[in-house]
């Protein structure tokens, strides 16, 4: 049945997109068309997923394009049946006090590591910014190991576990070296004398830090609260691993439940809670997306 | 600081811990000592030259340091004490933490039963502290910790230097690598001796050091191969000739030794993991350079003065951010077997035969040529292209949007130059963009390299049962023995080592390699 099959058809106009040309008078125009089939693949399947969230299941499996009406009880059947609102709290809930827990951890980190001298400062800071290459994958047993211990220490201690509970989801994303890194080169170019002025005025480090330097970065601290909220909201692999109930799911593992078990052949109740999925992040995008992409191509530059 | 705590706790600590478990049969709590075992039964005997060649690396590494230290100044010699010293110190420290370790570890298991009283925790803790091998090992550490904060003192005050402290760290450190190299070459030597015995008492021989040795030399040899190659670019012509001809006769040799030898050592081997590292090679091939060549493109175009940039930079870049759960799951659905997919839609518009995609286990190669094409030349199963295609749509905006930044940062006179030389639009995107653009390239590529490496979210959803043993990396492998009922901690933290190895040795590969190509400028 495969004889003269070519499954990978990389169109046309992608592998175009290599050999740029420019001083052609039409080149302006190649290059509008190469970009929107850019835009075309980067966006359908965005367009497929809303306008399947909306069909009936039938429309789904015969591959319509548009629906015959907008379906939206899809978007209340699939809230109802994924048990989303549940999903959708402890998400909330999860990535809400990982920012908190994050930002009181880093901030003073980072102000520390770009303005106090204290010893082994830069062998310090060299293997924070070390551990951003280590990949999860070496790290996720033995942290699993690690949160059942002290999951146990803390039930005899304070009398809550750790797995399965807000703890083991939010404590060991607290202190991103990645956000360390990032604040530290932006607190580092801080002008001395603001420091100065403020000494001059009886403020110690604690002050100066709220009072100057958390308002004056204002903006990286937006883009590193963007990049660990989305991280927190789309991270699957260690809530997979450390939860097993309900009660403190995130959405990305209600949802591949919801996939694998309630909804395994609704597809249109699939792209509903997808849809629902995302939105979160879509808002939380629109607002901040000058900083983050910027905050992206710096980081990486320097990085 | 809780930041450095926490980042200790869960980022650096984690690396020595799985060694450590990995070492150990262990479920939830640990078990016995097992040694290497768990290596060999992943990787076969080719484990025992792992370790050697870690071991190498550490000795070498360690080595360069020392020289290079001694090449900066005369009077290091003296801190070859206070380093040695401080090893000490450190390895006592480590000793004592190894025989403390299990015994916390395993208070929740003693204390399970009794009733639950606030302070029985404190009081099991303090009493695994007061354990007898415990006690004696704590007094050693204190020792060894005062001789070295004394030695490091006194060799401070002698020295007078600056950088004194940054000298001490650097020796510390070389004779820390240099101690490791040691008692891993130890550890491994004493598993092959032990290994060895076995074999004998039932009778048979057995040739793991040869074949270590053998091993070896065909990696020396492409290591040699690959600094003479260096070395010939820059001899005349003649004898740049009979360099490259050596260079060859010896990637031959080795080629040979290594497709000879290999195999055989593997065959003890775990031989889903295997496969598992097999398909993230196949991963990572077919990813990496799909994205970063896209994102290239449409970054070069978008630089050119296009209106409405920021529009096409923020829709470029959607695919990113979103969660990989959801879109993952859009791509199940138009990558769905169904013969009205949206895909196989757009194939019967091209005139092709339809595919089952996700669920085709069957190698890409097979799939075009037809049966006759030979099983290790089948190339990734088509449901692992569809996986490659979702992971190079989603990092394409990523990867445009760094090359953007690094063409902003590219000074304008230069193209004013060029084109002032008459260079056309190709010359200038060869000779000028693409050499100035390396520092991106290089760090975008080696971002991509870990992050596939690590896939998993995407694989985890999009996997099919039908087509489960084509598309399941190492990742994922890992993932399944830590979750299953029955869990084996120690065999997941090997096989988590040896992942961490594999993209280490990449990293340093990309980084030579890529080092004499990057341009800074």
């Amino acid at each position: 049945m495969a004889e003269t099959a070519r499954p990978l058809e990389i169109p046309a106009a992608e592998a175009q997109q290599t050999t740029p040309r420019k001083p052609i008078p039409w080149g302006k125009i190649v290059s509008y068309a190469i970009l929107i089939v850019g835009l075309i693949q980067a966006l359908l399947p965005f367009y497929w997923m809303l306008s399947s969230s909306v069909m009936s299941v039938t429309e789904v499996n015969f591959g319509y394009w548009f629906p015959s009406r907008f379906r939206f009880e899809n978007y209340a059947l699939a809230w109802e049946q994924a048990n989303f609102g549940q999903f959708m709290w402890n998400s909330v809930r999860i990535t809400g006090i990982t920012l908190v827990g994050q930002m009181l951890v880093c901030i003073p980190a980072a102000y520390a590591f770009a303005r106090m001298r204290f010893i082994g400062r830069n062998v310090l800071f060299g293997i924070t910014v070390a551990t951003l290459m280590i990949p999860h994958v070496a790290t996720m047993v033995p942290n699993y190991l690690t949160v059942i211990w002290i999951g146990r220490l803390s039930q005899n201690l304070l009398g809550f576990g750790w797995l399965n509970n807000w703890p083991s989801l939010t404590i060991p994303f607290m202190a991103s070296a990645f956000t360390i890194f990032l604040l530290r080169q932006f607190f580092a170019q801080i002008p001395e004398e603001l420091w100065d002025a403020a000494r001059i005025d009886g403020a110690g480090h604690l002050r100066f830090l709220r009072a100057v330097v958390v308002p004056l970065s204002k903006a990286p601290i937006m883009t590193t609260v963007t990049f660990s909220f989305i991280g927190s909201w789309n991270a699957l692999l260690w809530p997979l691993l450390v939860t097993q109930t309900d009660d403190w799911r995130p959405v990305a593992v209600g949802l591949t439940k919801f996939i694998n078990n309630e909804a395994s052949s609704d597809l249109h109740l699939q792209m509903a809670a997808a849809v629902m999925m995302i939105i979160p992040i879509l808002i939380m995008y629109f607002f901040t997306q000058k900083q983050f992409t910027e905050g992206i191509a710096t980081s990486g530059l320097k990085g | 600081m809780p930041a450095g705590l926490l980042i200790f706790l869960f980022g650096l600590f984690p690396v020595a811990f799985a060694f450590f478990v990995s070492l150990h049969q262990w479920r939830r709590f640990p078990g016995e000592y097992r040694g290497l075992a768990h290596y060999t039964t992943a990787l076969g005997e080719l484990a025992y030259v792992v370790f050697f060649w870690v071991a190498v690396g550490a000795l070498v590494y360690g080595g360069y340091i020392l020289y290079r230290q001694f090449k900066q100044g005369a009077n290091n010699l003296l801190a070859l004490l206070p380093g040695a010293v401080n090893t000490g110190a450190l390895l006592l420290f480590i000793n004592w933490f190894v025989i403390v370790l299990p015994i916390i570890l395993n208070i929740p298991q003693r204390i399970r039963g009794q009733e639950r009283v606030q302070g029985i925790f404190i009081q099991e803790l303090l009493a695994s502290l007061r354990d007898p091998a415990a006690l004696e090992a704590n007094q050693w550490m204190w020792l060894g910790i005062l001789a070295a904060v004394v030695v490091s003192i006194v060799w401070w005050r002698l020295s007078r230097r600056r950088d004194g402290g940054e000298a001490l760290f650097r020796m510390t450190l070389a004779i820390l690598f240099i101690a490791c190299a040691i008692l891993t070459f130890q550890l491994t030597a004493s598993a092959i001796q032990a290994e060895v015995t076995a074999a004998q008492e039932a009778g048979g021989e057995l040739a793991i050091w040869p074949q270590v040795i053998i091993i070896s030399l065909g990696v020396v040899l492409i290591v040699a191969a690959f600094g003479l190659w260096q070395r010939s670019m820059k001899l005349d012509d003649s004898r740049r000739f009979m360099a490259q001809a050596a260079v060859a006769l010896m990637i031959a040799a080795a080629g040979y030794i290594l497709i000879a030898q290999v195999p055989p050592m593997l065959a003890n081997a775990d031989n889903e993991m295997l496969r598992g590292f097999n398909i993230t090679v196949m991963f990572v091939i077919g990813t990496v350079p799909l994205q970063l060549g896209i994102g290239l493109g449409l970054a070069y175009l978008l630089f050119q003065n296009i209106k409405g940039k920021a529009f096409f930079r923020v829709a470029y870049f959607l695919p990113y951010i979103m969660p990989f759960v959801a879109t993952s799951i859009v791509f199940n659905i138009l990558f769905s077997h169904r013969p009205t997919s949206p895909i196989n839609q757009l194939m019967t518009t091209l005139g092709l035969p339809l595919q089952k995609w996700l669920l085709e286990p069957t190698g890409i190669f097979r799939l075009i040529f037809g049966d006759g094409v030979p099983d290790w030349l089948v190339g990734p199963s088509l449901a692992l292209i569809v996986i490659i295609l979702y992971t190079a749509w989603t990092y394409v905006g990523y990867c445009t949007v760094v090359f953007l930044a690094g063409l902003g940062n590219i000074p304008n006179e230069l193209y004013e130059a060029a084109r002032i030389d008459g260079a056309n639009g190709w010359d200038v995107f060869r000779r000028i963009t693409l050499p100035l653009l390396s520092p991106t390239t290089f760090f975008l590529s080696l971002i991509s390299i870990i992050g596939t490496f690590q896939a998993f979210t995407q694989i985890w959803i999009m996997r099919t049962p039908a087509a489960q043993s084509s598309v399941d990396t190492v990742g994922v492998y890992i993932f399944e023995t830590v979750r299953n009922t029955d869990p084996n901690m120690g065999y997941a933290s090997a096989m988590s080592i040896v992942l961490f190895i594999v993209i280490l040795i990449f990293t340093l590969i990309q980084n030579r390699v890529a080092g004499s190509k990057v341009f800074y400028g």
